[in-house]
């Protein structure tokens, strides 16, 4: 969410810090996914701080059959600076789905967003990074 | 229409389709993955679009996370399970299935146990007679002009039957028809015309124990139903009584208030 793991770290702390005073002042914590909506609050606002990336129209590209071997020649650290590098909403929506933790339901709440909106946002994440992909590994050879 | 059409609104579920196998999916989701399934164009799409996601999940879950981040969560679940919520389960169509076919069967069962209720000695014989009583036409009868209190002694002269006397509470009533037929169990049953309500009498052999022989006794006056028709059947000397008439059993109140009086 970040690009960055020390904001990242003191985005998470400082939620931990909230939930727990929270906690301690007796206030119950009613929604079940109030933790990772204030988390991802404050990596966004962790991430507007410093320099911010140009916005630019990517290329995208059909996700193409041999796209998850091109997935697999790829460092962590590659991607999730990838997925950090994407503007809001698309970039919480990229990161919820694919930590492959939520159900559907949870993950529009989350987001605020409605199902349309949320397979827009990840339809086109696939082809601008299949696009990225394309460009990165191209000595990729098709079986 | 196929019923494997895909539509845009599952196109769009599809699109994002759990990445792993989860059991908390959502109904449209899993009716819009098998119709993707079973579409040939688009089961091709979906099975390098579920590669690709799965190989960039399995990327996500490789990036390093902070030894304390990571000990917290060891120690935490991350997301609490959701409690079924009573009023999304009754919504679930399986369930609503089941509570239907209950509430069904338990209707049907108060129903018969009603009926049992009201049952007694010979009311499956009244009740096969009630639906003779709306059959039965005037040409049937032998016409007879009496009263019915006077029947007894014509039953017992011309077809020797015993006992099949008419109860007091209907004996002045005037009568334009007669006659005496078995039944389909071979039991000899005297049915009386009443032109008053167009009432019908029967009289006929009360139900016995077939193992002692005995007559199965109960008192006073029961009621049955059939048909739109309501009969009044009392019991005496083992022989059953039955007025009946097209209505309700309220109807037949008047004349077995006589008797009270």
């Amino acid at each position: 969410m970040t690009g960055d793991s020390a904001k990242a770290q003191e985005a998470f702390q400082s939620t931990l810090r909230d939930a727990a005073l929270r906690t301690a002042n007796r206030e119950a914590l009613r929604d079940r996914l109030w933790f990772f909506s204030q988390a991802r609050w404050r990596c966004l606002a962790a991430s507007e701080e410093g320099l911010q990336p140009e916005h630019s129209t990517l290329d995208e590209c059909e996700v193409r059959p041999h796209a998850a071997a091109q997935v697999r020649q790829l460092q962590p650290e590659e991607l999730a600076v990838w997925i950090s590098g994407a503007p809001d909403p698309q970039r919480s929506a990229l990161a919820a789905y694919y930590l492959d933790e939520f159900s559907l339901s949870e993950m529009l709440a989350l987001l605020a967003l409605n199902p349309k909106e949320l397979s827009k946002l990840i339809c086109a994440g696939r082809r601008q990074f299949q696009a990225w992909l394309n460009a990165t590994t191209p000595e990729y050879d098709e079986p | 229409m196929s019923i494997f059409r895909i539509s845009s609104r599952e196109k769009t579920l599809v699109r994002i389709a759990p990445i792993t196998e989860k059991p908390r999916v959502d109904r449209h989701m899993r009716v819009a993955l098998l119709r993707a399934r079973r579409n040939a164009a688009f089961a091709e799409e979906l099975k390098d679009q579920q590669e690709f996601d799965r190989a960039i999940s399995e990327l996500v879950k490789a990036v390093p996370v902070s030894q304390e981040i990571a000990e917290w969560f060891r120690n935490e679940k991350l997301i609490p399970q959701e409690k079924r919520s009573w009023k999304k389960a009754i919504r679930n169509p399986v369930i609503l299935s089941i509570v239907t076919s209950l509430a069904v069967i338990a209707g049907i069962a108060v129903f018969i146990l009603f009926e049992r209720m009201h049952d007694f000695p010979g009311s499956d014989t009244a009740r096969k007679l009630l639906t003779i009583a709306s059959a039965t036409r005037a040409t049937q009868l032998e016409s007879v002009q009496t009263e019915a209190g006077a029947l007894g002694d014509l039953f017992f002269m011309k077809y020797r039957l015993e006992h099949y006397d008419v109860p007091a509470e209907f004996a002045d009533l005037r009568t334009d028809g007669a006659r005496v037929f078995d039944d389909d169990e071979g039991h000899r049953v005297a049915q009386i015309s009443v032109p008053e309500n167009r009432m019908q009498l029967f009289l006929f052999p009360a139900d016995r124990d077939p193992k002692k022989a005995q007559v199965r006794e109960f008192s006073g006056w029961k009621f049955v139903e059939q048909e739109g028709w309501s009969g009044a059947v009392q019991i005496r000397d083992g022989v059953c009584f039955m007025a009946a008439l097209r209505g309700e059993q309220r109807d037949l109140a008047p004349y077995l208030a006589k008797a009270q009086e």
